[in-house]
């Protein structure tokens, strides 16, 4: 939400600006390029995808909206690395940049890298995702990361049957499949996600099932490409608390079972407390802080972690008042350059108001941008 | 609950970061107009709109050397002599007839400074009957848009607040009266009317306005439906609900709160609709069921064609503006039309 | 049941609300939905119940029966000590403004055309709740209770976020000084560190206005925070009912065990038993014999599939309803 009114020749000025930097942007992605141009090697052989200075913003009509604004994290192989953060904090943005799936012409990666190990049979390949052009794409999405989203209501098209949508999938990757083995594929598939009837659930359309069933088949389709990488962005957030239990037990059954990495979005830090290895925090559009979940659960050392877990009541705690972290997310158009959770900080400093402070190594895995950290550094 | 008398009570100010004190105020419509002026094309439209006006309900004030029933009489007399000899008995009697041809009026002479847009088949300057007719057309559009509004949004706010059997029943009304097929209709009613007029019972000026109110009268479904659907819609909305758990009154429910929120489709689809009845108006007219001579209208002018075919060809000035005023001003209302309808719903654009 | 025995500020009796789903040609209902079916409960001024529930299980339809937004179809509501159940809609007029609700969406639940100070008097107006000349001071005056600035006066919903809305709502409800507040989710659909606030901020009115609230959630653990009393609702009945100390102490029902224990614990080294229920809910059209929940119920004998359990006390107003409690 803009916190002002731009006259009409800002607008102007804006939207001329925003036309030169998009019609750059998207003759880069829709250009024809060899293999060649985006084969790159990875930084460390033990992750499956690494995400380095990604930048992806949107070119609204009020101005640059940085959804994305230098974010680096890994994650390694057999992982699932939990994002964390309140909405519009680019938790969603980097999943969907790292799928290639940003609605353009407004969304557009900027610069930075996406590194990620694809596996062909034995062969492996690391593909720069950011560079590649969007016409090649097709060679990760879909079947070396599936993606599973929240609203298992309005993602699989009502008209056909879920046997017609998940032989599809099938099809796309191998196109030489009979019938008959695509809906063997697809009930094995269902089978796999505990779904208990697979060949009603395969005759039925989507209407007929519930949320969570619909979750279910969600995942299944993930599944079928065998992905390296499942991203989940908040896959439990429309569900009942009994029926996300329920969930969560598959994915980390799954997970074990596929031998990939988990992408785990949400926003609810007890999903992540439970499933994931490594947790990143994002705020406004920046990583805060990351390490393993060890680490931010009981040593969070930035201020917005430390009061996020704080504010959110849970059944074991007994206090009278909860914890709240004052004012609101800012509007990440026009950022100042210093830490933007300044105005909500508690501990803030004179430093503080000086340029954005950079990551800080606390431990071989535990890395924080604060600028309190950075004194005792110091000292 | 231990030491819960311990804890600090928490400010519970708002410490959300303030809106700036000084941020120039808007309000919703304001918005609306702002976003509406962003566009190029709607403003366009908005020009080509105010500009017919002027020229229509101006211009007969500015241009006075004509009015709409002068016959320009100044055309020239022809005169043809005859001469007949007869032979009465031997006398020879020769006999010299002058005859004065009838082509007393100025016809379909050429623009020039007396006729800027020259002058018809009966002699009437095309000009000033291009003002005049444009003064029908829009306010004979204007009025049906006007009456369609008022009936469609008050069947269709009466069956979509009441709902039930009073929804069921306005409904399936306009689903019949959809199915009427409008230009047979007014065919008929034209042909009625004919009679009407010989009898004297219609003055013939009048003749388009009845037939227009039976055209607001077979057109109303499209508002009805319209606004039902967005009261049901806004009926859902939880400040609706709220407005009952208030207590409020059925008439201050609907009139303050359900009505304003229509308005805005409404506007779009009344300048949407005000296109489409200047084409009704035309196509009326030029099936010589509309407006009559001495009196004209844009589609009535474009009528002459049909009489006389030498004039589509070789008299362009004549009938030409006149279509060109209808394509201006049906261009010029969806161009609104179009530029409300996205100024109410950004996203919608692409 | 007489009228002259003092109630609490809010009893609840064998309510029942069921939506019509078939009817024939001359009206008459052949199929319905039974959204709330036996819901018994008392609340005092002053005090909070919490009812928790998955979705579907009509703890929102039973809001919006005792706010009267829909007519029971049996039981008994006393409201202040008068039985307003069959008030017909001129008389729920005067009642209207004792009793409130604050909505979970707060984008839906504001008048997009309006102002928040018109937002603000226009119940105070109706309802003439001060003089009219007074009306603003009175307005100004709740807006800084609700930590609301007073410059906002003039400004429009759409330019404020969502917990700043939340606050317009909740500041709309109390401008006719109600004595109870149906609470539908009011923080579901906020960021975890704006919840914060606005629950503290409905704590803090509370303390100063002596309020009732029907705290309506499906988070337990935000449930478990605010409330004194609370009620687990399962499929339109309630299944458990008792003070927040005797249900999270010793939770009788089946489930609401598996709910507390499907909760993910916030922190990583705590490896819980689970009791992960099986299956999904079944419809509300169409509910189980007998016992609504044994489809899932890991403890489910013969006789669950058969009989409906009663609604028994176990002690100090801790009610369940389940066989296996005998």
């Amino acid at each position: 939400m803009a916190n002002h009114y731009l006259s009409g020749k800002e607008i102007r000025a804006i939207a001329k600006q925003n036309a030169k930097e998009i019609k750059r942007l998207e003759a880069y992605k829709n250009r024809r390029a060899p293999e060649s141009e985006y084969l790159t090697q990875m930084h460390d052989d033990a992750n499956i995808l690494e995400i380095d200075d990604l930048h992806s913003y949107f070119f609204t009509e009020q101005g640059v909206v940085k959804a994305v604004n230098g974010v680096s994290f890994n994650i390694p192989k057999n992982s699932t690395v939990g994002i964390v953060g309140e909405s519009g904090c680019g938790k969603s943005v980097t999943s969907m940049s790292v799928m290639r799936l940003l609605q353009g012409p407004a969304g557009q990666i900027v610069s930075g890298e996406i590194r990620f190990k694809a596996k062909y049979g034995d062969a492996t390949k690391v593909y720069d995702i950011a560079k590649m052009p969007i016409r090649d794409i097709y060679k990760i999405r879909g079947d070396q990361i599936a993606m599973i989203f929240q609203e298992p209501m309005t993602s699989l098209n009502p008209v056909f049957t879920i046997g017609q949508q998940l032989d599809e999938v099938t099809f796309i990757h191998r196109p030489d499949a009979t019938k008959e083995e695509a809906k063997a594929k697809s009930i094995e598939m269902l089978n796999l996600v505990g779904i208990a009837m697979p060949e009603r659930v395969y005759a039925a359309f989507p209407h007929e099932l519930s949320g969570g069933m619909r979750q279910r088949v969600m995942i299944s389709m993930a599944l079928a490409s065998n992905p390296r990488l499942i991203i989940a962005d908040e896959p439990t957030t429309a569900l009942d608390v009994t029926i996300q239990a329920q969930i969560l037990d598959l994915l980390r059954d799954l997970k074990n079972k596929i031998d990939g990495s988990i992408m785990l979005i949400t926003h609810d830090l007890g999903v992540i407390a439970e499933m994931a290895d490594y947790v990143v925090v994002m705020y406004a559009g920046r990583v805060i802080e990351k390490g393993t979940v060890q680490e931010i659960f009981h040593n969070p050392m930035h201020p917005y972690t430390i009061g996020l877990q704080k504010s959110k009541p849970t059944l074991q705690s007994d206090s009278d008042t909860l914890f709240n972290i004052p004012g609101n997310v800012p509007n990440p158009i026009d950022m100042p350059d210093h830490c933007y959770f300044k105005e909500r900080c508690s501990q803030c400093t004179k430093a503080c108001s000086g340029e954005y402070p950079g990551m800080i190594q606390v431990s071989p895995t535990h890395f924080v941008a604060c600028h309190l950290y950075n004194e005792e550094a110091k000292a | 609950m231990k030491d819960s008398q311990e804890i600090e009570v928490q400010e519970t100010m708002d410490t959300e970061v303030p809106l700036d004190k000084n941020v120039r105020l808007m309000s919703p419509t304001q918005m609306l107009v702002r976003r509406f002026f962003r566009s190029k094309l709607s403003i366009i439209g908005l020009v080509m709109i105010i500009s017919l006006f002027l020229f229509c309900f101006a211009g007969p004030l500015v241009y006075t050397r004509w009015s709409q029933t002068d016959i320009d009489k100044s055309g020239m007399l022809d005169y043809a002599t005859s001469e007949m000899t007869y032979e009465i008995n031997g006398v020879t009697y020769t006999m010299q007839q002058t005859l004065e041809t009838s082509k007393s009026d100025n016809m379909l002479s050429a623009p020039s400074a007396t006729h800027p847009l020259g002058t018809d088949d009966q002699g009437y300057d095309v000009l000033i009957r291009l003002m005049q007719g444009g003064r029908v057309s829009l306010l004979v559009s204007f009025l049906t848009v006007f009456l369609l509004t008022v009936f469609g949004v008050l069947m269709g706010g009466i069956a979509g607040y009441f709902g039930g059997w009073v929804d069921n029943v306005i409904m399936r009304i306009c689903d019949v009266l959809i199915c009427l097929p409008g230009i047979p209709i007014l065919l008929i009613i034209s042909a009625a009317m004919d009679g009407w007029v010989a009898a004297g019972m219609v003055p013939e000026s009048s003749r388009i306005y009845i037939l227009m109110i039976f055209l607001t009268f077979i057109s109303w479904p499209g508002t009805a439906r319209l606004v039902r659907g967005q009261i049901l819609s806004l009926r859902e909305q939880e400040y609706m609900v709220a407005a009952e758990a208030m207590g409020y009154s059925t008439s201050r429910k609907i009139f303050k709160h359900l009505v304003p929120n229509v308005m805005p489709q409404l506007i779009v689809q009344m300048s949407l609709s005000l296109g489409s009845m200047i084409l009704y108006e035309a196509t009326l007219s030029y099936l010589n069921m509309g407006i009559k001579a001495p009196y004209t209208a844009w589609g009535t002018m474009i009528n002459i064609i049909t009489t006389n075919p030498d004039i589509l060809e070789n008299h362009l000035h004549v009938w030409v503006p006149a279509g060109i005023c209808i394509v201006i001003a049906v261009l010029g209302f969806n161009f609104v039309g179009d530029g409300l309808r996205d100024a109410l719903d950004p996203k919608a654009r692409r | 049941m007489s009228d002259k025995h003092t109630r609490a500020l809010l009893e609840v009796e064998h309510l029942r609300k069921a939506f019509p789903l078939k009817k024939t040609l001359t009206g008459k209902v052949t199929q319905e939905l039974v959204a709330v079916d036996d819901v018994s409960f008392t609340l005092n001024a002053g005090e909070t119940l919490g009812i928790v529930g998955e979705s579907g299980c009509g703890k929102t339809t039973l809001g919006r029966t005792i706010l009267k937004l829909h007519s029971a179809s049996g039981g008994r509501i006393w409201f202040d000590g008068k039985d307003i159940t069959d008030y017909k809609s001129s008389q729920m007029r005067e009642i209207r403004k004792q009793m409130q609700i604050i909505f979970q969406d707060p984008y839906s639940s504001l008048p997009p055309r309006s102002t928040v100070g018109g937002i603000l008097s226009e119940p105070v107006e109706v309802h003439k709740i001060v003089p009219r000349a007074e009306i603003k001071d009175y307005v100004l005056n709740l807006m800084d209770k609700c930590g609301l600035r007073d410059y906002y006066y003039e400004r429009y919903p759409h330019e404020f976020s969502g917990g700043q809305r939340q606050r317009i709502c909740i500041a709309r409800a109390l401008s006719v000084n109600p004595k109870l507040v149906v609470c539908d989710e009011p923080v579901s659909a906020l960021d975890v560190s704006i919840q914060a606030q606005i629950i503290n901020l409905l704590k803090q009115l509370q303390q100063d206005m002596n309020l009732a609230y029907l705290f309506i959630s499906h988070d337990l653990s935000v449930v478990k925070f605010i409330s004194d009393k609370i009620g687990v609702m399962y499929l339109g009945s309630m299944v458990e009912y008792g003070t927040k100390e005797d249900i999270f102490a010793h939770p009788l029902h089946p489930y609401t065990q598996a709910l507390f224990s499907a909760i993910p614990h916030p922190d990583p080294d705590v490896k819980m038993e689970r009791i992960v229920l099986k299956g999904d809910i079944p419809s509300p059209a169409n509910p189980p014999k007998g016992c609504r929940f044994h489809t899932r119920c890991p403890y489910a004998k013969d006789i669950c599939k058969e009989v409906p359990p009663t609604y028994k006390d176990f002690g100090g107003g801790h009610c369940a309803a389940c066989h296996l409690l005998g």
